[in-house]
């Protein structure tokens, strides 16, 4: 594919800074930050994350340098064609644009001087070509640019025929008023309807909708192509009622029922006070859940009964189809429900979460990957709307990052982000040699519970902690000036070590990291399922911790792979852009099945 | 020649270069009328295109800024200060990726010369300082690209201040004329010590000291060369209700910024700061006191010269200097405590290492001999033989 791409040109000209840049490419639509820019003498160069070099550009006059040992110590950058300079002439003013994928097409159009006397010197802005617009159709990595610029797709392009196809039928429909629905399901004289009309917190919005409003003769035609896509949702949703019916263990908790129901009918019941009330909550809780997943089942039964009948009748009656599809989302919506109360019943679910991402061996590389793993959890977080801090980063020599922390307040946030505790690998296009080999990389994902202080009341034995200070050499005392107050405390039975740094003095940094530690000490606990501290197996703790958890495939081909469940995504981008939450949920009902198998 | 003088400082102090420094004294010298008014021309317009490069709206005076290290009014700490400044996000930010280029040009040179800060650590100030500037410090993640900021310095005072840190170095506590220290906010200045993390011990120390003799806790307890304050601050808060703190400084400065903390701590019932040479203005009390802690200057003569550039150039050498050795101070205090503590009093000193902890406890224990008990070598956090601690029998 040949680059198409200097109507998407842009133009910076004169004195503009990274900053006025990177204010100029968010105009442009494009996400902050994108990977980063460096600064030669006269040239700009910007990469991503997955290729090295998505801009470059010159500029007309070479930046005034301030402190010529600013732009020396940012280091040789890795230019894949270093000779490409040597055919710049000096002192011009360039376009810069995205530049393709493959580095091989580079490609520089020098543009005369301006005057510098003008103040706005005109600059030649690339008319479009019209033509070769309509024939732009679909680049290798089109999506990958568009990510990132946006604003360069301006109305030219039409939305993807297939991404009109597969879109669900479902969502057309839902434009579509729901009284209709409403009024003919309370007509509705069909036989199921008795059973139906259980108080279900699920419809009971629907039907006490007003029967007055007729609409149904405007919306009231069912093409046979959503009857079919109804049928196939009731199929689908069918099966998850039965693997979640399943996965609840109905039979154990059928036997668990009458042992409780035994239990309350002996008579030595009500001697126990406290343990009867306990035995009494737990019996409405069985018999709650016993309910709830009996009605998940009629629900589809009865959704399954019009599908059934309709094909079977050769007519379709509008009513009925409405019905069974009104029947389906809320069964859905209620299914989600469950699933996620199933799934988020740890003891610190709810609570907010601690994440830590520390780079792996591999210098530069690994550094960039964590830089690029924190961006992704930021983002993640903002996309759940949580509070989203990142409270301590320490910057690599080169690039990316040695270490973050970043703190997620909100609801369920550590209950969703537990599963990211691992080792994530990296494999792509090393944008940190010039050969551009493939390089794999590591960093290591912690994530604790966020927890109140007062919740913390576990007490750790003094000798039971190592307490190291980062001071920096010397020989300290009023020899030394620095901020510098880490405190770093390792649980020595568990070999569990935190570190805190962010605080401000050597005090309130060791009282943030023990409350850290304890926190990550009883999700161990949880986890091991160990009453109590002492019984943590520090041997597990460091394989637990340690394992690696997901792939990151950026180069020969792009895929996100989860090691422990086996989702996969070709949609890398996304995923970096904090796209998780199938990662996450797969991740959840995993755990689940796991956890009902033992 | 003063008029000229308190140009330089009104005007421009802190900000002229080196250069026009030179310059400007040289003209000076031959103390003629034209040549000094083309001085002052040559400066303002130096020190203007200096600015303009990063900064637009940075007037030529500072006075806000001038630090004069005798100046007998403590500076307020700058998160105190009253939030009257505004500065868009944008232009805020503009200046913030600045100084982050500034300290990333560092890298690591100045932890190889000196010791001193890395980037890291410097990106780490930056990010503090950016905290004590604004009122409100997480509006600038959550604001708009165009929303107005309130500060607590002007825009344009913030970039001489780092420009101070990185090319002066300027130590950071200075800057914002505060430290954390364990849970105090102290403010420092000029001509006053910053704490240490280090000595924050001490305080730990001194509460093992009362768990053990509970009696300690009526009794007066000193802390000499206070500084900032910190060490009296630290053991009045812990002491409880009944306690009295005489906090003593040489340093007319140190006593008033220490006399500042004291208040802003709302001890000044039980704290009481006194200016005078180690014991003097403690006569009364001789063989009163229950408790006597000191970090006095330790640091051998010799050794003042190689010192990271932070200590070195801008803390008060009164503070640092400790005589030949590093021992005049504590040997002269190690002689007072004898005499001044009461029996079962406690004392704390922290020195620059093993040898000065031998010497301490080998003098006392052979000159002093059986006046002491209990004499412990403590080491720091990072495993420095730091404090010398003891009883009086």
């Amino acid at each position: 594919m040949k680059p198409t791409a200097w109507e998407d040109a842009a133009i910076v000209k004169g004195r503009k800074t990274l900053f006025l840049l990177r204010q100029y490419l968010k105009s442009k639509g494009a996400s902050e930050p994108m990977g980063w820019a460096r600064f030669a003498s006269t040239w700009i160069w910007i990469w991503n994350w997955w290729e090295p070099a998505v801009l470059e550009l010159e500029l007309v006059q070479p930046v005034p340098v301030p402190n010529p040992k600013i732009w020396d110590l940012v280091g040789p950058v890795p230019v894949p064609n270093p000779k490409i300079w040597d055919l710049v002439p000096a002192g011009y003013l360039f376009q810069f644009r995205p530049v393709p994928t493959k580095s091989d097409q580079f490609q520089f159009r020098p543009v005369p001087v301006p005057d510098p006397k003008t103040r706005d010197p005109p600059v030649p802005i690339p008319v479009p070509d019209p033509e070769k617009k309509t024939n732009f159709v679909s680049p290798p990595d089109y999506r990958l640019q568009s990510q990132y610029f946006p604003a360069m797709r301006t109305g030219s392009m039409s939305p993807s025929p297939i991404a009109h196809r597969s879109m669900p039928s479902s969502l057309c429909r839902a434009e579509k008023p729901s009284v209709t629905a409403t009024f003919l399901y309370s007509r509705s004289v069909f036989p199921l309807s008795t059973s139906l009309s259980l108080p279900s917190p699920c419809h009971s919005k629907v039907l006490f909708a007003t029967p007055d409003a007729d609409v149904s003769s405007e919306t009231g035609v069912w093409a046979m192509q959503d009857f079919y896509t109804l049928r196939k949702e009731v199929e689908a949703t069918s099966s998850r009622v039965e693997e979640i019916r399943a996965s609840a263990g109905l039979e154990q908790l059928a036997e668990e029922l009458t042992k409780l129901e035994n239990a309350t009918g002996s008579d030595s019941f009500w001697d126990d006070r406290t343990s009867a009330q306990q035995t009494l909550v737990a019996l409405t809780d069985i018999k709650d859940k016993i309910n709830l997943l009996s009605d998940f089942q009629s629900q589809i039964d009865d959704a399954e009964t019009i599908v059934n009948l309709t094909e079977e009748m050769d007519s379709t009656d509008t009513a009925l189809l409405e019905e069974a599809a009104t029947i389906v989302k809320e069964l859905n919506k209620a299914l989600d429900k469950f699933e996620l109360s199933q799934l988020l019943s740890g003891p610190y679910d709810k609570e907010g979460a601690i994440i830590n991402i520390t780079a792996g061996a591999g210098g530069t590389d690994a550094q960039d990957w964590a830089d690029m793993l924190l961006r992704m959890y930021v983002r993640w977080g903002e996309r759940q709307r949580y509070k989203t801090r990142v409270v301590e980063k320490s910057m690599g020599e080169e690039a990316g990052i040695k270490s973050a922390t970043i703190e997620v307040e909100g609801r369920y946030a550590f209950g969703y982000l537990s599963g990211e505790k691992g080792t994530h690998r990296i494999v792509r296009q090393s944008p940190f040699n010039a050969k551009g080999l493939r390089q794999t990389s590591f960093s290591g994902v912690e994530v604790m519970p966020l927890l109140p202080e007062d919740s913390l009341n576990v007490e750790i034995p003094e000798e039971d902690l190592q307490i190291g200070f980062s001071r920096a050499g010397g020989s300290g005392g009023q020899n030394v000036n620095k901020v510098e107050t880490a405190v770093r405390i390792t649980h020595i039975p568990t070999g569990v070590t935190v570190r805190c740094t962010e605080e401000r003095s050597q005090l309130a940094n060791k009282i943030k990291a023990l409350s850290r530690l304890k926190a990550k000490l009883l999700v161990i606990a949880v986890e091991q399922r160990a009453t109590e501290i002492k019984q943590i197996r520090g041997d597990a703790v460091k394989a637990d911790w340690g394992q690696q958890i997901r792939n990151y495939v950026f180069h020969p081909y792009k895929l996100v792979k989860d090691v422990r469940t086996g989702f996969e995504t070709t949609d890398i981008v996304s995923v970096m852009d904090g796209e998780l939450d199938p990662f996450i949920k797969s991740y959840l009902r995993y755990k689940y099945a796991e956890s009902m198998n033992n | 020649m003063t008029n000229i003088k308190s140009f330089t400082t009104i005007g421009l102090d802190n900000l002229l270069t080196e250069f026009s420094q030179v310059t400007s004294f040289r003209k000076i010298k031959q103390m003629n009328l034209t040549s000094l008014a083309r001085v002052s021309f040559l400066s303002t317009s130096f020190t203007s295109r200096t600015l303009n490069r990063s900064l637009a709206y940075r007037p030529i005076s500072c006075s806000s800024l001038s630090h004069t290290p005798t100046s007998l009014n403590p500076n307020l700490p700058l998160f105190l200060r009253p939030p009257t400044f505004t500065a868009t996000v944008s232009d805020l930010k503009k200046w913030q990726n600045w100084a982050k280029s500034l300290a990333l040009s560092v890298g690591s040179s100045f932890a190889d010369s000196d010791n001193g800060p890395d980037s890291d650590i410097l990106h780490r100030e930056l990010n503090w300082l950016i905290e004590d500037t604004l009122e409100s410090p997480k509006s600038l993640l959550l604001s708009e690209h165009d929303a107005v900021l309130t500060l607590r310095a002007e825009l344009g005072d913030l970039y001489s201040l780092w420009k101070q840190r990185i090319e002066k170095r300027r130590p950071f506590q200075y800057i914002v004329g505060c430290e954390h220290w364990r849970d105090l906010v102290l403010s420092v200045e000029e001509g006053v010590l910053i704490p240490r993390p280090e000595t924050e011990l001490i305080i730990d120390l001194v509460d093992d000291a009362i768990k053990q003799n509970v009696e300690l806790k009526n009794g007066m307890w000193v802390d000499l060369g206070t500084g900032s304050g910190a060490l009296a601050i630290g053991i009045g808060r812990i002491l409880g209700d009944s306690v009295r703190v005489t906090a003593i400084d040489l340093s007319p400065i140190a006593v008033q910024v220490a006399s500042f903390n004291v208040n802003r701590y709302n001890l000044q019932d039980k704290i009481s700061v006194k200016q005078g040479s180690w014991f003097d203005p403690l006569s009364e009390f001789e063989g009163k006191l229950a408790g006597i802690v000191s970090n006095p200057p330790y640091i051998p003569s010799e050794h003042i010269n190689g010192l990271q550039a932070e200590v070195g150039r801008h803390e008060p050498l009164l503070a640092l200097d400790g005589g030949e050795n590093g021992m005049k101070d504590l040997l002269h205090l190690c002689n007072g405590v004898a005499l001044m503590l009461k029996s079962g009093g406690f004392f704390a000193f922290e020195t620059n290492g093993e040898n000065q902890c031998l010497f301490l406890v080998q003098h006392m224990e052979t000159v002093h001999h059986g006046r002491f008990y209990n004499l412990k070598i403590v080491p720091d956090f990072a495993g420095i033989r730091r404090f010398v601690t003891g009883i009086r029998s």
